[in-house]
């Protein structure tokens, strides 16, 4: 009897210790950010950069979900629809943020943002009601420096120009048609500060010219890569993460900044986010630590939010930036307000020409 | 399962063995025939009937009824070109696959062993490797240094190379190696419930192969051919990643057309009013050629 009390008591004692053990666990559960990201290289750069060292510092774990943009726009959408928001952030490009739907699905951070108003290394854009700036990349011209003896192609006319600059030519057809119009616009003599509202059918009607021509019209990032590889085109509109990762393999690629857009990418709280003080946190951190932003644009060749982050870059990095000349008088940021109220119908004309 | 359907089953089995009746649906009481159904009928209504319902409600009530996206739909050509394109592209695939597949499920309903087997092997093999894997395979073959292109230009066949990757002809090549054994296998099956004295029989009667294949083994194989037609028909309308990988500008389909309004333009509502057309035209194309098949001869013949 006596042994059986003693194997009562110890039960109790372990069940105890069981239960403690879980209520720390449900707490170290709770301790933590979720955040969809689109994966890859991307998240690894993310990870290594900025949620390690912030875990190291706050000891709040950052879970991750991979998913493509697209993906991760319409499960967001869902979740908030639904009453059950299991993110905390999400990526979002720079013009689907200023979309109403965004604003549906997302939190206003105008109090969070607050914090950033007076930084002098920040562009008054960084952090807006609609998410945090986490970085930028540019679409750009870029060619095979082999494929041309003498002068190179600079601008989107030079692209457009077969004769002088011979050879395939690439182009996105992904269902965001507006860089491909705004390139034809620009080819087609519009100045930079006259592109939007894009004039749809003066752009349609140039792209016929170049259509013969084309000889890529890529879906995914790998199929541009893969496509400059096997010489499928000469001169290509693709990511500058994509061009700058073929070079690195030792392919002859260069590129163009008077041929380029730069688009901005997002991180975004949800609505009903369950961990959202922790959320921000992690959100004032990335603007807060310039060098977790160099490491990440070191690693995936992108500009940061903050200058101080480009001051921290290696050389070599900040050789293939576009130089602030550059930015100046070239460098194309699209009007996000016109592309989300025309996407519908652009997608509409898009889908009709290009099949 | 309850008790009393255990009970059920359990009873009246020895006395329908005594009568050596075939223990087909028309043996059970109706209340055991209801019970048996009943965890696929919940199943479906809940997996099917009910968000295939979701998906017509959403796409008429924009909050109040309306049509507006059903006269957007038919009102612009690109949406009508699309269906009409997917539903040629399936038409091609299930035509391809039956002209490919039927020769392969008669060597294997054949009576050599060994090739049979061979055959079947294949097809189960292609049938268990990921959709995703083999697109990517045909990239590999039909791309500008891929294989193929590689061959002729080292026999002097093609000097500039072909191009095939980012077809029409590409999506239809690899949609039908994908779509192959869901033609193969129904087919297989039929061919192998016809007994082979029947062919035998023809022969003895005087008819040559061709005749005897023609008049006995093709039309007992057609619920065969029906069920894989309808199969591969089905599947190749819905299909996604294969002409989107493969596929070039010229090869838009229904499927990416819902996925573009879905998940880029959030159109939740157009995008249900586009999937209603899309399940609402197969419907009535399964319809038909049903109604084709049963027609002709041999068809009602066969149980």
């Amino acid at each position: 009897m006596r042994t059986g009390t003693k194997y009562r008591r110890r039960v109790v004692s372990n069940l105890a210790a069981c239960l403690l053990l879980g209520v720390t666990g449900g707490a170290a559960l709770a301790n933590e950010v979720v955040v969809a990201t689109t994966g890859g290289a991307y998240e690894k750069a993310l990870r290594e950069a900025w949620f390690d060292p912030f875990t190291r510092q706050t000891g709040i774990r950052i879970v991750t979900v991979a998913g493509s943009n697209s993906q991760m726009r319409s499960k967001a959408a869902a979740m908030v629809a639904a009453d059950n928001v299991t993110w905390d952030l999400f990526m979002q490009g720079e013009i689907q943020a200023s979309s109403d739907q965004h604003r549906q699905v997302a939190q206003d951070l105008s109090d969070f943002c607050r914090q950033f108003a007076g930084r002098a290394d920040l562009p008054g854009d960084t952090c807006t009601p609609a998410g945090v700036r986490l970085l930028s990349n540019a679409t750009l011209l870029s060619f095979r420096s082999d494929a041309f003896k003498g002068a190179t192609p600079e601008t989107w006319a030079d692209m457009w120009d077969t004769q002088r600059f011979p050879g395939g030519r690439a182009f996105p057809n992904f269902d965001d048609p507006w860089r491909v119009m705004a390139a034809a616009l620009l080819a087609d003599g519009v100045p930079r500060s006259a592109l939007f509202p894009l004039d749809i059918d003066r752009a349609l009607a140039k792209l016929d010219q170049i259509r013969p021509a084309v000889s890529l019209w890529w879906k995914t990032g790998d199929q541009s890569v893969q496509g400059m590889r096997n010489g499928d085109y000469s001169i290509g509109q693709i990511w500058l993460s994509r061009a700058q990762a073929l070079k690195n393999e030792g392919l002859p690629v260069a590129w163009s900044y008077k041929a380029s857009f730069l688009v901005s990418d997002r991180i975004a709280l949800l609505k009903q986010a369950p961990n959202r003080e922790n959320a921000l946190k992690l959100a004032a951190f990335w603007l807060n630590s310039p060098e977790a932003q160099a490491k990440v644009c070191e690693a995936l060749s992108c500009t940061p939010p903050s200058a101080a982050a480009i001051a921290l870059m290696s050389p070599q990095a900040r050789a293939t930036m576009p130089s602030s000349d550059d930015v100046k008088t070239y460098l194309v940021v699209p009007d996000s307000q016109w592309i989300n109220a025309h996407a519908a119908r652009m997608l509409e004309r898009w889908n009709a020409w290009i099949r | 399962m309850t008790g009393q359907a255990k009970r059920e089953l359990a009873e009246p089995l020895p006395v329908r063995k005594e009568a050596c009746r075939v223990h087909s649906a028309r043996s059970f009481g109706p209340a055991l025939t209801v019970l048996l159904l009943a965890p696929l009928l919940v199943l479906l209504l809940l997996g099917f009937v009910y968000p295939i319902a979701y998906l017509v409600k959403l796409s008429l009530l924009v909050p109040q009824f309306d049509t507006a996206h059903y006269r957007r739909l038919f009102s612009d050509p690109l949406y009508i070109d699309v269906m009409v394109r997917t539903v040629k592209i399936a038409v091609a695939v299930m035509g391809l696959s039956f002209l490919l597949g039927y020769p392969i499920a008669l060597v294997m309903a054949g009576k050599r062993r060994r090739l049979s087997l061979l055959a079947g092997g294949c097809v189960l093999i292609a049938l268990w490797s990921p959709v995703l894997v083999r697109s990517y395979a045909f990239i590999v073959l039909l791309q500008r240094n891929g294989l193929i292109n590689t061959l002729l230009h080292q026999t002097g066949l093609s000097a500039t190379g072909l191009r095939m990757i980012y077809t029409e002809g590409a999506v239809i090549l690899a949609m039908t190696h994908i779509l192959l054994p869901f033609m193969i296998l129904p087919i297989f099956v039929a061919l192998r419930a016809i007994p082979h004295h029947y062919g035998q029989a023809a022969r003895n009667l005087g008819a040559g192969p061709v005749a005897a294949f023609l008049r006995i083994t093709l039309p007992l194989s057609l619920p065969g051919v029906f069920a894989g037609c309808v199969i591969c028909f089905i599947l190749a309308l819905g299909f996604y990643i294969t002409p989107a990988l493969v596929g070039g500008p010229g090869s838009l389909m229904a499927a990416t057309l819902i996925g573009q309004q879905v998940t880029v333009l959030l159109d939740w509502p157009f995008a249900a009013a586009l999937a209603t057309v899309l399940l609402l035209s197969t419907l009535l194309l399964v319809l038909m050629f049903r109604k084709v098949l049963a027609t002709s001869r041999g068809f009602d013949h066969v149980h």
